[in-house]
């Protein structure tokens, strides 16, 4: 699903999880073009050349080349997703992912004074 | 946290676990770049632009770091926040009282983080037609960096933590301290309001 911000007002998207539209809310503020889950990448295939694993990065900045990945999971969690951005980056090592885990969405949440959201990716919600 | 605590108020100091980067550093690192600075823009009479208000305590020693003619001014910008985020872009909150046109410009910064707001002012500042339009900032923090922007001059690369001190700020408090220094999870996450 490819979209496209429509700057200044952040349009409704059926975001995955709560942080992803504060994300975007804070890139339209600063004028950050971005599409969300633009590309699915596959990561695996069976002996049939069939995708047995994909991974679709959460955001794609394109005027900074830039895939971002948000996770709120605890560290001892994000096992898969680590390992599904290594393997992304072995098949496309010309691709450039930021990968912001529970502590730095939580610190850029403190730097922007959103503290609602900040205690809810400390709390026990559901996790993305 | 002994070698200070008794040379500040309690109220000041309190939250605060370990120094990062001491007064003498800041010091030491705020003199060669002022060398640097000088020696590349001999002749050119830049202009120094700072972004209120984190900048202050740098730009008043990086300018006196400064051996050459200089020339300085600020800007402030409105930062995302609960109670700008509905309200669209950022925007200017004061502006430049300097015409930029064919003006060496060094851009002032204390901190680059996301880069966010940087990439807005450098991008409002290149349509006025500088000469040149160069980044010096004393605190680099690349963990969260959104927007890669090219920085002539770095003071110092700082750990994916908040920090605190030399003009950084919680809620307002910490500017005044002479040092960087790490805040404790407690006070970061406490989400209280500073008086």
């Amino acid at each position: 699903m490819a979209t496209h911000s429509k700057n200044p007002k952040t349009p409704d998207h059926p975001f995955a999880h709560h942080i992803e539209e504060e994300f975007t809310r804070i890139l339209d503020y600063y004028g950050i073009v971005w599409e969300y889950e633009p590309q699915t990448f596959p990561l695996e295939w069976d002996d049939l050349g069939n995708v047995q694993e994909a991974f679709s990065p959460d955001f794609y900045l394109p005027q900074q080349n830039l895939y971002i990945e948000l996770t709120t999971l605890k560290p001892n969690l994000t096992t898969k997703k680590n390992r599904k951005i290594r393997r992304l980056i072995e098949l496309h090592p010309e691709i450039n992912i930021k990968l912001f885990k529970r502590a730095d969405l939580r610190q850029l949440m403190i730097k922007y004074g959103l503290d609602k959201e900040a205690e809810k990716i400390t709390g026990n919600q559901a996790q993305k | 946290m002994a070698s200070f605590s008794n040379l500040f108020s309690p109220d000041l100091i309190e939250g605060i676990s370990d120094v990062l980067v001491s007064a003498e550093q800041i010091e030491q690192r705020v003199s060669e770049l002022g060398r640097a600075i000088s020696v590349d823009y001999a002749g050119k009479n830049p202009l120094l632009v700072g972004v209120l208000k984190g900048v202050l305590i740098f730009m008043a020693d990086i300018l006196r770091a400064i051996t050459v003619p200089v020339e300085v001014d600020f800007i402030a910008v409105s930062t995302y926040s609960p109670e700008t985020r509905d309200k669209g872009l950022v925007r200017l909150l004061k502006d430049l009282e300097t015409p930029l046109n064919g003006r060496h410009v060094l851009f002032i910064e204390d901190v680059v983080d996301t880069g966010l707001t940087l990439n807005y002012l450098l991008s409002n500042l290149r349509t006025r037609s500088p000469a040149s339009l160069e980044v010096c900032t004393l605190f680099n923090k690349s963990r969260h960096r959104l927007v890669d922007l090219p920085i002539k001059y770095t003071g110092f690369d700082l750990p994916d933590r908040f920090v605190v001190g030399y003009g950084l700020d919680h809620r307002e408090r910490y500017r005044n301290l002479p040092f960087v220094a790490l805040l404790t999870p407690q006070v970061v996450h406490s989400g209280r309001k500073e008086t």
